[in-house]
């Protein structure tokens, strides 16, 4: 390649020659600490961190939702919380663990540890990921207002049928504006989704290290990959209905409208043709960090690379053409019923592919069970269990007793926590050391393991049963006389132990926050490429941009020292021949752009069109100077001797 | 582990409750049973084998000791495409499995069987926030001010035993689903579009039933009830239901005998069921259909006059006595239910005299009711049903307060009751 071409069109490569000062509202800000820098980051390991903190903290307002709904049915004919509130519930329950605890929280993993697979500096558009947190965080707070508010929390469940979203059927009172939060609120995280899974795929596409060809790619980057098509692709949908129902409210169109001839069962398939692939954007990226642990744990790799990757693809396609398998009693026809049934069954031949492949890297390995390692077996066991249930109803016939009983509940708690949740926590033990240089003990971590695993299954393995004997969701009391009583006190009581085992798993994770074990680089003999920087990470991830080898690059480097020492050797020199390594600056305009959406919402959702506007004011004027802000950047030499500061140039 | 956790489902009848969908009464439910026990052992036989390979990989393979887990790494092995593609070719046989018996069902249990047709008995189910209206589309009554319209009924759906029954569903509001696990699997009531499901009891029985799809803030309270008779009891029951509301007749000058009881407080969702009333169901509400023993005309005659006073008859009919109102349950039979609130209360004098006076306790939002105002002393206070504002969709109490005295609420009890 022509180096001299290279040089000269490399991003600030005028370090030496500092542009004319800018007024300071076109200069970007480049705290390094205090609450200035948070608000203003790029990097995307403070946006990771940022979006796991948060998840995790409406990950327990949303198990407080839980006990709250388990509360209320440990006996028959309770009235420890009023119909309405019980349905605030379990409409929030669901909403915030979904939208607020699950997709954050894989979102945290996709921002943190993707560009480190891949050997990135950063994702590709770096303020647009800043945009995608703050607006995130933006439509959490939309959803939740209703704790503090007079409307209340919206309650037609996390599904919103029409026509119970309805002006005619949502309002307690006049200008109960519940629903419209949860319209509105939806919409912003929907936007927020968008935008970062668009981050991620250009990221994944174009940001690789030398090397990383796509059939080496890391499971759990093949997985992002993956969940991001979905999320561009199955938002739309939800969007659309959302835009169609906010109309309805707001400006008297008929879409849902039923006394207008507006059709309810419109909003079903829009929805479930986005609500069906969510499941597999809540568990692709579980699958994924399962396909990382098992390997690492097992000291070999993956069984069937190709074929986890192809079905992992696969079951995000199916995922388009099975919606409404969640429709069965809607009375759709026996054809489409027929066609439904056996394209969801279809979808678990990938599904069991994968579990196949799981227990094929674990043969032959050696196993070392450590809490990560422990919880991702839980997870093949427990999806496993989810994963059998839930042919029971893609059976249509069968599904007619078990739609909206305790069944399905029982069904997709096994594959949202058995599944999804126990990934999710694998992945914090796993990457830990990694993000915070700090290990988690192995007692606690183990013991918190045991009760979470315990609780969930107390909890949610007898729910099964009661819903095969008649009992629907949704109930917010039942009689004594139905033979329910016993299994709802015991799912009560587990529901319990599982609140111990995340609080136990909770305080440990703190404790080793700022007292644990201090841990050295690459603890658990990782196979990817994050393992091969020090811990916690430094600013700019890699000294050298890896030149990858093999499919498992960091594992290679370790069985192939020195041939990568001196090719490493040879980056470096290159990097400093372009000026170092450049780093993008911070910017205040994603988080103003962002407040723009939640202040005009709030405003909406109160009917008050003129501070809506104003809203999308800050939005446009943050956007317009998004765009017009200096470019920023500057450079780091960490590779050169005794100089890890940075040239500034703003 | 699994077995273990069997022995209270066996044992403590877990399996066993009213609404068991393994306690099946009629073909439609054991087909779809019968589809369940295919999903069944199909995946507790692949449960068994895979989990028996995870957990032997797992106990075998596993680092003894701190030793082991550093000793030099296993050989690096990639897959084997012979082993995946075999794995994959078994599973789409097990779901074959599965999906022959599942797709004859879909069509079984869809409409009634051509061989049954003929026999078929129609009824329509129409959903509202928080009952259940049935029409019986081949009965005709005569109507208040002339013509005729099907017979209803509300919450307790009685049909013939041994002949299919198809059932129209409707809503006239949000989305219901109409659930009786023994006869069938539930079909959801959707707004502007025409349902149907069919069931077929093969005894006489009594049957529970539910709404299954969340509608609302008392969707837990919508529950509803299906008798099937015999023939000839169902024919004699129809028979009865069409006639006109019964009169108790009561000479001018007769007084109040009977003494009220004191009901003492309601406590929020209190059970209104006994077992008395479960150990014989339909023993129960076959005794329900005979007119009480201590019927006191002079108070039934009140409990009359209460009824128009207190503007009952605007939402409710009683068919030959008062009222044209359609919004609430038709009340021409509400003594021979066996239930009352949609299937919530055993209807006992207790228990309605709980639903008329605090009907918003009883039944959150609904529209009897709205929202309970305290009452000066000696006074119960209903704030009036609730009306839909039109311009905006808001439930406003619109219609001025309704004032009961409890001496009022015992007579409309005795009232109600006296209409079998």
């Amino acid at each position: 390649m022509d180096q001299s071409l290279t040089k000269n069109e490399f991003i600030g490569h005028e370090e030496h020659a500092p542009a004319a000062k800018r007024s300071w509202l076109f200069s970007r800000p480049d705290h390094k600490t205090g609450i200035v820098s948070w608000l203003t980051t790029v990097d995307h390991k403070r946006i990771g961190f940022l979006y796991g903190i948060s998840a995790l903290f409406f990950f327990l307002v949303g198990g407080a939702e839980a006990l709250m709904i388990r509360l209320q049915l440990a006996v028959p004919n309770n009235d420890f919380i009023s119909a309405q509130t019980y349905n605030e519930m379990f409409t929030m329950h669901a909403t915030t663990m979904i939208f607020l605890a699950v997709m954050p929280l894989s979102a945290a993993f996709f921002n943190y540890i993707m560009p480190l697979q891949i050997g990135a500096r950063d994702v590709a558009f770096p303020r647009l990921n800043g945009f995608a947190y703050w607006l995130f965080l933006a439509g959490a707070i939309v959803l939740n207002i209703g704790f503090f508010v007079k409307s209340g929390l919206p309650d037609m469940g996390w599904f919103g049928y029409a026509p119970l979203t309805s002006t005619a059927f949502s309002s307690e009172f006049a200008g109960d504006m519940s629903t419209d939060m949860w319209v509105m609120g939806l919409q912003i995280l929907g936007v927020s989704s968008v935008i970062g899974s668009l981050n991620f795929i250009v990221t994944i596409i174009n940001m690789r290290a030398p090397g990383l060809t796509m059939m080496r790619l890391p499971v759990f980057t093949w997985m992002t990959l993956f969940t991001a098509f979905l999320i561009i692709l199955s938002f739309p949908a939800i969007t659309i209905a959302l835009v169609e129902v906010m109309m309805d409210r707001n400006f008297g169109t008929l879409f849902f409208e039923v006394s207008g001839g507006g059709l309810p069962i419109l909003w079903q398939h829009l929805f479930w043709v986005f609500g069906h692939p969510e499941v597999y954007i809540l568990i692709l990226p579980a699958m994924g960090i399962i396909s990382e642990i098992l390997p690492c744990f097992s000291r070999k790799p993956l069984f069937g690379y190709p074929i986890v990757v192809f079905s992992g693809a696969v079951i995000g396609l199916l995922g388009f053409g099975v919606w409404s398998h969640h429709m069965f009693t809607t009375g759709m026809g026996t054809v489409a019923t027929a066609a439904f049934t056996v394209a969801t069954m279809a979808i678990a031949v990938p599904t069991g592919v994968k579990i196949f492949n799981w227990i094929g890297t674990l043969w032959n390995g050696h196993l070392s069970m450590r809490t990560p390692m422990m919880f991702a077996l839980g997870f093949v066991w427990m999806f496993m269990m989810g994963g059998f249930s839930g042919i029971m109803h893609a059976a249509a016939p069968a599904d007619a007793q078990q739609q909206d009983s305790y069944f399905v509940v029982a069904h997709f708690h096994y594959v949202l926590i058995g599944g999804s949740i126990f990934a999710l926590l694998a992945g914090i033990h796993y990457w830990f050391p990694l993000m915070f240089g700090r290990k988690v003990s192995e007692f606690w971590g183990k013991l918190s393991f045991w009760v979470i695993f315990a609780g969930f299954n107390i909890t949610f393995f007898p729910l099964h049963f009661v819903g095969l004997n008649g009992m629907p969701r949704r109930n917010f009391t039942y009689d004594g006389n139905m033979g329910w009583n016993s299994i709802n006190m015991i799912a009560t009581i587990g529901a319990f132990i599982l609140g111990i085992g995340i609080a136990v798993y909770f305080v440990v994770m703190i404790y080793t926050y700022f007292k644990g074990e201090k841990t050295k680089r690459d603890p658990w003999d990782g196979r990817t490429l994050e393992w091969s920087i020090p811990n916690p990470p430094p600013h700019h991830n890699f000294d050298v941009t890896p030149n990858v080898h093999a499919r498992d690059a960091y594992w290679y480097e370790k069985h192939h020292k020195a041939e990568i020492e001196a090719e490493k050797a040879k980056l470096a020199a290159e990097d400093e021949a372009h000026g170092g390594i450049h780093m993008p600056s911070n910017s205040w305009f994603p988080v103003i752009t962002a407040s723009g959406m939640l202040i005009g919402s709030i405003f909406f959702c109160n009917h008050n069109f003129l501070g809506a506007i104003g809203g999308l004011v800050i939005v446009f004027f943050g956007a317009w100077m998004w765009s017009v802000e200096g470019p920023g950047g500057y450079h780091l030499h960490p590779t050169k001797e005794g100089s890890d500061d940075a040239d500034a140039q703003h | 582990m699994l077995l273990v956790a069997l022995i209270p489902v066996v044992c403590g009848g877990w399996l066993s409750g009213p609404q068991s969908t393994f306690d099946t009464k009629g073909p439609v439910a054991e087909t779809q049973l019968d589809v369940f026990y295919v999903t069944l052992w199909v995946t507790v036989a692949i449960f068994a084998v895979v989990g028996s390979v995870l957990a032997y990989a797992t106990i075998k393979f596993k680092a003894r000791n701190e030793a082991d887990e550093h000793a030099e790494p296993p050989p690096q092995g990639h897959g084997n495409p012979l082993i995946e593609l075999s794995l994959i070719v078994v599973s789409i046989l097990a779901l074959v499995i599965i999906a022959v018996p599942t797709l004859k069902a879909i069509w079984y249990t869809y409409e009634v069987p051509e061989e049954l047709m003929e026999d078929t008995y129609e009824v329509t189910a129409i959903g509202h926030q928080w009952w259940f209206k049935f029409q019986y589309e081949d009965e005709m009554v005569p109507q208040p001010f002339g013509g005729e319209a099907p017979l209803v009924t509300a919450n307790e759906l009685v049909i013939p035993a041994g002949r299919p029954v198809k059932v129209n569903l409707r809503t006239v509001d949000v989305i219901h689903s109409f659930w009786v696990p023994k006869l069938a699997g539930k079909v959801d009531m959707m707004p502007n579009r025409g349902n149907h499901l069919w069931m077929l009891a093969d005894e006489p029985g009594y049957f529970w039933g539910q709404c299954a799809e969340y509608c609302g803030e008392s969707h837990a309270v919508m529950r509803f009830r299906v008798i099937a008779l015999a023939k000839d009891e169902f024919n004699a029951w129809l028979e009865n239901q069409k006639s006109p509301a019964r009169t108790v007749a009561a000479s001018a000058d007769a007084q109040i005998t009977t003494a009220f009881a004191d009901y003492g407080a309601f406590a929020v969702n209190q059970p209104g069921w006994t077992p008395e009333f479960d150990a014989d169901p339909l023993g129960s509400w076959n005794a329900l259909q005979a007119p009480n023993a201590d019927e006191d005309p002079a108070l039934i005659a009140a409990g009359r006059q209460a009824f128009i006073e207190n503007r009952c008859a605007g939402c409710h009919t009683v068919r030959g006595h008062d009222g044209i109102g359609n919004i609430g349950p038709d009340l021409t039979r509400i003594g021979s239910r066996s239930t009352i609130a949609a299937g919530l209360l055993e209807n006992t004098p207790k228990n309605l005299y709980r639903w008329i006076t605090e009907p918003d306790r009883v039944k959150p939002g609904n529209f009897m009711a709205h929202t309970r105002i305290v009452a000066p002393p000696g006074m119960i206070t209903m704030p009036g049903y609730t009306m839909r504002d039109p311009a905006t969709g808001d439930r406003n109490p619109t219609d001025g307060d309704i004032e009961i005295t409890p001496e009022e609420g015992h007579a409309l009890v005795a009232y109600l009751h006296s209409l079998k």
